[in-house]
């Protein structure tokens, strides 16, 4: 205890001036996020004497970026005081102890990162009108987050290198081992489908940079400890590769979207279209379709998303392409009559197909999910408080949607829905009243456990309901003020299912986007 | 008898280079064991493996009875390690350096350390990244006498040092050789002379020899015979018989293994009776230079 507590002293009058300066970035954050949740104008104040060089919506999105480097390199300063590499270190040959030594850099970080960022976040909390201490476990929790997929991450590298230059020199490979890994993923990428395992891959890594940690602290196995980085490195661009080229979407979707037995989950139709207006362009040597379809089917209370689609092409001719999995996000609500699926195909295959019919084979993968918890909700004046959302007001002059301060997180899965003919908000110039039975939705979705990522605990959140007028190519929004009533639910999957779409003599010419145009 | 260092066959490759071919050494307690030799020999790598700064390829070695790769954290209470090499922590003051070293130590003695930066005339204000290189060395040497250690291991720390600034070196070791054992590398000959009980010489890896400073001194001796007429050479001498020279009637070699009965028996016997047979004895630095010449001669 007697040597963690002479280290951390001694770091603390070493790092005293990277310790002020993280602090101050610190408080600038928090100023800078209170005044943003009041709209307040950065050219005001202090921003607009930093002006001539910075414009005022840069110098929040300054600090912002500034506040995690100023703790990447308060960490880096701190394990390379008494660096890990080398054989010149005088701390090698005193006696240090390095499990209280390993203990002394924890607890630095604890003290001059986490703990001020625990405060701040709390000071914020209590500044948006929540109590800091019913958000405890959440506060807990983002500094966790911060912990695991940050500073252990910088720990490491720090671990095993000497100095900054050859931390920089670190994190240039580590972009660009990431940059290259990511281009050859895609390069031999065949689906959107995800293959499902990038927890695993967030696990190894924490596993990998503990033990590297700990390795280094015991036993400064350097270069051990550097060719374990590789390795992992190595091993999880093959795991990546080897996920992307095994074809196995079709049978994963049988898996995990069994097909309809009974009641499909939803009724589609195609609506024979021969649109005008230009194509949109070719992007990536892909050519793509929209087909309008009929919707009827999907149960009250619930609603589907379409995950993805496969779809299959032949002709005449015997000609047969199967495309990968294509990722979706669609969705079809009890009230809807039409929807719109888009889809890819490569170019030389359209080539090939575009002068007769086809006949296309659409297997379609959903999510069906049920409205659970529905209420309705009257939209007060002034500031309110919304369920699941915290402090909120209605944004008249943009957007005319609401705008809440939520502590924490955002709700794990919040449907707002509006029934158009029912917004109270007066009618702009250009604007006709809104028809019966058409709805308005917005989806909030959050993040996993009690608290998101992020510097701030406060989550400014704009809900903005709109619903796109086919009719008139353009989005509807009647907007949300005081007195709309609004349908709350929080949706939970009651199952996947898949269903397949049998297109006969289609021409493909007739579905291919077109570029839109508003009215 | 019970020894401060040991080693066995130690032997460190890197990549293709041995530095160090099966050294085979032990320091015995309270020695001040000067390990000498040229640059590149391996005294630095030596005193690495014995400090588990770095770990031998293979062969083992002890330090004050532990396994050197056991030789980390609390047993460096009993160790004081400086070297030429070493980097300080140079933001901070002597001041700040010693007081953050105290706690390490249950035996440091604060009266020793007053003492000691007053023997070696240090300023305890001035950032050590300011001080001389000499200060700096005196400062190291400070921070690592203060707690009484049993071993003292120094790696060439006179390099680059004035007489002076060595002269107050030495004098801080010597007043702690009662207690300690000091095992020192250096190439700086004429000042281990002085002060060490033992010596051992290491050339490309290989220990050439390790005994006590006076039996050393006492077996060499530059040996001049001076004959009426210029004398036969004889086909074979003594293997202890290095450098050998002979001009006109005057025949002069260096015997490192003198005995003056046996030696005198030995050139009677090769040579005759000479007219004049004088032994001078030899320096430190004389002795290094004609068993380095003779190692070169030889291979």
């Amino acid at each position: 205890m007697n040597q963690i507590w002479n280290i951390f002293r001694k770091d603390t009058r070493h790092l005293r001036i990277e310790i002020a300066a993280s602090l101050a970035f610190l408080v600038a954050f928090v100023w800078f996020d209170i005044r943003s949740w009041n709209g307040i104008n950065f050219a005001t104040g202090a921003a607009a004497a930093l002006s001539f060089f910075l414009t005022a919506e840069a110098l929040p999105s300054l600090v912002n970026a500034l506040l995690p480097i100023s703790w990447i390199f308060l960490i880096v300063r701190v394990i390379q005081s008494e660096s890990l590499v080398g054989d010149r270190q005088f701390w090698v040959t005193r006696p240090y102890d390095w499990k209280q030594l390993l203990t002394a850099k924890a607890l630095f970080v604890l003290a001059f990162i986490n703990l001020p960022l625990f405060c701040a976040d709390a000071f914020l909390l209590a500044g948006a009108g929540f109590h800091p201490t019913h958000y405890v476990a959440g506060l807990l929790w983002m500094q966790l987050l911060w912990i695991v997929l940050l500073f252990l991450l910088i720990a490491t590298l720090a671990s095993v290198t000497r100095n900054i230059p050859q931390m920089l020199l670190l994190v240039l490979f580590v972009v660009l081992y990431m940059i290259g890994s990511s281009a050859l993923s895609s390069m031999v990428r065949k689906s959107d489908l995800s293959g499902g395992v990038d927890w695993w891959d967030g696990l190894l890594l924490i596993v990998v940079a503990i033990t590297i940690i700990l390795m280094q602290y015991s036993r400064r196995k350097t270069a051990l400890s550097r060719w374990l980085m590789v390795g992992v490195c190595a091993f999880l661009t093959v795991a990546a590769v080897v996920t992307q080229l095994i074809p196995s979407d079709r049978s994963r979707i049988a898996r995990e979207y069994p097909s309809s037995s009974g009641t499909p989950p939803v009724e589609l139709g195609l609506i024979r279209s021969e649109s005008e207006g230009n194509y949109t362009p070719v992007y990536d040597h892909e050519v793509s379709f929209v087909l309008p379809l009929n919707v009827s089917g999907v149960p009250k209370d619930s609603f589907l998303t379409l995950d993805g689609i496969i779809v299959t092409l032949a002709n005449a001719n015997g000609l047969h392409w199967d495309s990968e999995w294509q990722g979706n996000a669609q969705s079809f609500f009890p009230d809807q009559k039409t929807a719109h699926v888009a889809f890819r195909i490569k170019q030389d295959i359209f080539d090939q197909l575009k002068s007769g019919p086809v006949n296309a084979r659409l297997l379609l993968a959903f999510t069906l999910y049920r409205e659970t918890n529905q209420q309705t909700f009257v939209v007060p004046a002034g500031e309110f408080q919304m369920p699941e959302m915290g402090r909120c007001t209605t944004e008249t002059q943009y957007s005319r949607g609401i705008r809440c301060l939520t502590p924490m997180r955002r709700p794990g899965h919040l449907l707002v829905t509006s029934e158009t003919a029912s917004s109270t908000c007066p009618l702009g110039n250009a604007e006709t009243p809104a028809q019966h039975g058409v709805f308005a939705r917005a989806t909030v979705r959050g993040g996993p456990g009690p608290a998101e990522m992020g510097i701030s605990p406060v989550h400014q959140v704009d809900i903005s309901l709109s619903e796109w007028d086919w009719s008139m190519q353009r989005p509807t929004n009647p907007g949300v003020c005081p007195g709309t009533p609004l349908i709350l639910s929080n949706p939970e999957v009651a199952g996947r299912r898949s269903l397949e779409l049998q297109l006969d003599n289609l021409s493909l010419e007739d579905y291919r986007e077109r570029l839109q145009t508003a009215r | 008898m019970t020894f401060a260092i040991q080693t066995d066959t130690l032997v460190k490759k890197f990549r293709r280079v041995e530095a160090l071919q099966g050294l085979t050494m032990t320091v015995p307690q309270g020695a001040v064991y000067a390990l000498v030799g040229p640059n590149g020999a391996g005294k630095t790598t030596a005193i690495k493996i014995l400090m588990n700064i770095i770990h031998s390829t293979s062969g083992r070695a002890e330090v004050l009875g532990i396994d050197s790769h056991r030789v980390r954290g609390q047993f460096f209470e009993s160790i004081g390690y400086v070297s030429e090499n070493q980097e300080l922590p140079e933001w901070m003051t002597l001041r700040t350096l010693l007081s953050y070293l105290r706690p390490f130590y249950p035996a440091w003695d604060t009266k020793l350390e007053a003492e000691l930066i007053r023997q070696f005339e240090l300023p305890t204000d001035r950032k050590l990244r300011n001080l001389s290189r000499g200060m700096r060395m005196k400062a190291s040497l400070a921070s690592s006498l203060a707690y009484h250690p049993k071993l003292i291991v120094l790696d060439e720390p006179f390099t680059g040092l004035d007489p002076l600034v060595r002269d107050e070196l030495i004098q801080g070791l010597l007043d702690r050789a009662e207690e300690s054992t000091i095992f020192i590398s250096s190439h700086d000959l004429g000042e281990i002379e002085t002060f060490a009980s033992h010596v051992a010489y290491l050339e490309e890896g290989r220990l050439r020899f390790s005994e006590e400073m006076n039996s050393l001194i006492d077996r060499f001796r530059e040996v001049e015979l001076t004959f009426d007429t210029p004398p036969t050479m004889p086909q074979k001498t003594p293997q202890t018989w290095l450098q050998m020279n002979v001009s006109a009637t005057v025949v002069r070699f260096i015997d490192s293994g003198f005995d003056s009965q046996r030696t005198r028996a030995d050139v009677k016997e090769l040579f005759g009776e000479p007219r004049n047979m004088t032994f001078s004895p030899m320096s430190l630095r004389s002795i290094f230079l004609a068993m380095a010449k003779s190692a070169r001669g030889l291979a």
